[in-house]
């Protein structure tokens, strides 16, 4: 047995590198939150913004004296607040959707787009846009609702027709899902094509951006992403199993079938909550649980938590870029989580080759 | 949450499965057509068979990979396909032909998933499970890589960690497909040791293999599979024939016992356009030196040549050795048995054409004048060299005459000059 107290350590000892790099990881997104909020046409000190939001966090909130002025409040809670969480969760739960496709398709290349969502939500959208549907419901507008939609059933539908014949192959979804990706990518140029006086609406909601941040689609957001966190780290370590193979897996005691269901569902609505409100982001979903793996290892205990804290880091971090650095106007926020996203990475992968490949 | 079998009894392992008359297809056709298997505790099966002919299929119905069209696999008396994943995981092992390692783990991570079947969903790994699978890996020659990244392990190595991974399932049934492919002789023959040690321990293996030799000298039984079919089952010597293999794999071999295990022991022959030979097959029945000139005379015409039954150690059978010719052998100074007389016949089948050198003929060597015989009633060509009468090299007091002339009755050619016979022999099978 000595040898075995020999690995238990050394396996105590990866755990504990692993979870550290989650609680810094976590450090930095408070971090980034208090200064992202700090930012902005108004500059509110970063030790004001904190106490601000300090004072709205039950029980710590009686420790802060109230030394601030209501418009400072305003600005802080009504309106940056909502948009620093809102890009928060959007980037957690982009990065979460990411991670989960990578593993079960055991392709580096998979994020929230590959199986149609990014396309089923544009299409949605797309369609309340050009038909002018205004409806609100649950905190979300009608574009919103029809984005969440849109995302959930591409999903679903690739997932149906590439279970033709009983069984899923993970390569046949792959497939199916660009395809109909396409597909559906055609139908919404087509739409955006003949509708002369909306284009614009249309264009500036594919680009992307989370200037529509409020508490209300906070709220509506939060719950989805809790939710999809919350199982997806129940679910990791057969994500893990799943990087044998599907075979593999089931032969080590994964009902592969029911699992492959389950985490279709799960990323199917994480990715619609998160684009329903915020329009097609790249490039978060895709490197973020790269970055991350780079750091944690290929573990999914690991993996899944990082991913959510780091693609809420990253994407707090782009959109308060996107909002700051040309004011009072703003890019694109894909713009920017592709411009310093894309060689940050190029930079970790130089330096981590063997980590990826 | 611990499952109910942890920790494991010694003794209450599942080990039995049985198939009966399943047929399984990935379309339309039956890759598997009527299998059947009984395996208990303790057995070491072989399943054999060419390219396409179902074992690979066959293995992954038995491990409830590939639901069968037809019929039923039983895990200790109860459908595989109806009991959940993890029960069979706990009780049946695979290790794939091949599976992808191509990530950061390392080879203990990996080796230690080989126990989640055994864990609650929340639960860890215990020490019982380090245990385990530091066992596992030990049985595996892999312990050193423990630390390493499996990714950058070599085929040989990661083939072994997955082995690792399914004996640290640690059940009562081991299936392996085609499990030495990636490795090298040595562990090879380590790796079938250990299989064959952890048989004796209760535990039921069955096995792909591609190397007949080795299921051969391990393996209890041998099922040879073709076209999804069996062909034939048993113990090796009863399985492991020159006719079944001919059939089976469409190669001639000859089958002689292995010198220390006594199993059977399979050499195969070229198939007949392979080597730079382009004129007729031709076998030679010789032996002291009476065979070696003709074999580099016929050699040098471009004739494909075997030669038997020749005593080991006997000047023909040097040379031939020496030209790497396809031999039929016996020991050395000994009367030619059943079973050497067996592998000439089958080098003689698959000859154009036999030649009798003027070898003297005893009591020990005259089958191979009925070799000659057989060759005739096959129809083949039998040209018998003879620069100075039978009767001089007759040993065995007139039987050895008598058969020669029976030979001339059947149809043999006799020559005296060695250049007329090679040149007959060599125009052999040109129209």
């Amino acid at each position: 047995m000595e040898a075995v107290a020999g690995i238990a350590g050394k396996l105590a000892a990866l755990r504990r590198r692993r979870v550290s790099v989650l609680v810094v990881l976590g450090l930095l997104l408070v971090a980034a939150v208090v200064i992202a909020v700090a930012l902005g046409a108004v500059y509110v000190p970063i030790t004001t913004s904190a106490r601000i939001i300090l004072s709205r966090v039950p029980l710590l909130g009686r420790l802060v004296d109230a030394t601030w002025s209501p418009v400072q409040e305003t600005i802080i809670i009504s309106v940056r607040l909502p948009r620093v969480l809102l890009a928060l969760l959007v980037g957690m739960g982009l990065a979460l959707a990411g991670a989960i496709f990578q593993g079960i398709f055991r392709n580096p290349m998979a994020d929230p787009g590959i199986i149609g969502s990014s396309q089923g939500a544009a299409l949605g959208a797309t369609f309340a846009l050009f038909f002018g549907i205004s409806f609100g419901w649950g905190g979300l507008t009608a574009v919103q609702l029809f984005a969440f939609v849109g995302a959930f059933l591409a999903v679903l539908l690739v997932y149906f027709i590439a279970r033709a014949g009983g069984r899923v192959s993970v390569a046949y979804l792959l497939l199916v899902g660009f395809a109909l990706s396409s597909f559906l990518s055609s139908i919404v140029s087509l739409l955006a094509v003949m509708s002369e006086d909306r284009l614009h609406n249309i264009f500036f909601w594919l680009m992307g951006g989370l200037g529509t941040g409020s508490w209300d689609a906070v709220l509506a957001v939060l719950p989805f992403i809790v939710v999809g966190a919350a199982v997806s780290a129940f679910y990791a370590r057969d994500l893990n199993l799943l990087m044998l193979g599907e075979e593999r897996a089931a032969q080590l005691g994964l009902e592969t079938r029911r699992f492959l269901w389950i985490m279709f569902v799960v990323a199917a609505v994480v990715v619609g909550a998160a684009v329903s409100v915020s329009g097609i982001i790249g490039f978060v979903g895709l490197m973020t649980p790269h970055i991350v793996r780079l750091l944690t290892g290929p573990d999914h205990r690991y993996l899944i938590p990082g991913s959510l804290i780091g693609g809420g880091l990253f994407l707090v971090l782009a959109d308060t870029l996107a909002r700051t650095v040309i004011a009072p106007n703003e890019l694109p926020v894909g713009i920017v989580t592709a411009f310093f996203g894309a060689p940050f990475f190029i930079y970790l992968l130089k330096r981590r080759r063997h980590a990826i490949a | 949450m611990p499952s109910p079998e942890w920790p494991r009894v010694e003794g209450k392992r599942w080990s039995t499965l049985e198939a009966r008359e399943v047929h399984a297809a990935y379309y339309r056709d039956d890759v598997v057509a009527g299998m059947n298997i009984e395996v208990s505790a303790g057995d070491f099966i072989a399943i054999v068979g060419p390219n396409g002919s179902g074992k690979t299929s066959f293995l992954k119905t038995l491990s409830r990979a590939l639901r069968p069209r037809e019929g039923v696999v039983l895990l200790e008396g109860e459908d595989v396909y109806g009991l959940p994943a993890r029960r069979v995981a706990r009780n049946m092992a695979l290790v794939p032909q091949d599976s992808s390692l191509s990530f950061g783990f390392t080879a203990l991570e990996v080796v230690l998933m080989g126990r989640n079947p055994h864990l609650g969903r929340l639960q860890g790994a215990g020490p019982e499970d380090l245990e385990l699978a530091r066992q596992a890996m030990e049985r595996a020659n892999v312990w050193h890589l423990a630390d390493r990244q499996v990714n950058e392990l070599s085929g040989g190595e990661r083939q072994r960690v997955i082995i690792a991974q399914a004996l640290a399932q640690d059940t009562g049934l081991l299936l392996l497909d085609e499990p030495t492919q990636h490795l090298d002789i040595n562990h090879q023959l380590s790796l079938l040791e250990m299989l064959s040690s952890m048989c004796s321990r209760g535990v039921a293996v069955i096995m792909v293999m591609h190397d007949l030799n080795l299921a051969s000298q391990y393996c209890d039984r041998i099922i040879v599979m073709l076209k999804g079919r069996e062909y034939a089952r048993g113990e090796p010597a009863q399985v492991l024939t020159a006719g079944v293999l001919r059939e089976v794999f469409g190669v001639g071999s000859i089958v002689t016992r292995h010198a220390v295990t006594g199993r059977p022991h399979v050499v195969f022959l070229p198939t007949s356009d392979a080597g730079a030979a382009t004129g007729p097959r031709v076998h030679l029945i010789c032996g002291g030196a009476s065979g070696a000139s003709f074999m580099r005379e016929l050699l040098e015409r471009g004739c494909y040549l075997t030669a038997g039954v020749l005593n080991l150690g006997d000047g023909d059978e040097e040379v031939g050795r020496s030209l790497e010719i396809r031999m039929a052998t016996e020991s050395p100074f000994s009367h030619i048995s059943d079973a050497a007389h067996r592998d000439n016949l089958e080098l003689v089948r698959q000859a154009d054409a036999v030649v009798l050198s003027d070898v003297h003929v005893g009591p020990g060597n005259l089958v191979n004048l009925e070799a000659a015989a057989t060759a005739l009633e096959w129809g083949k060509r039998v040209y018998l060299f003879s620069p100075r009468p039978v009767e001089e090299r007759d040993h065995t007091g007139g039987a050895a005459r008598e058969l020669y002339k029976r030979l001339l009755d059947m149809g043999a050619v006799e020559c005296r000059e060695k250049e007329e016979l090679i040149e007959l022999v060599s125009g052999e099978g040109e129209p």
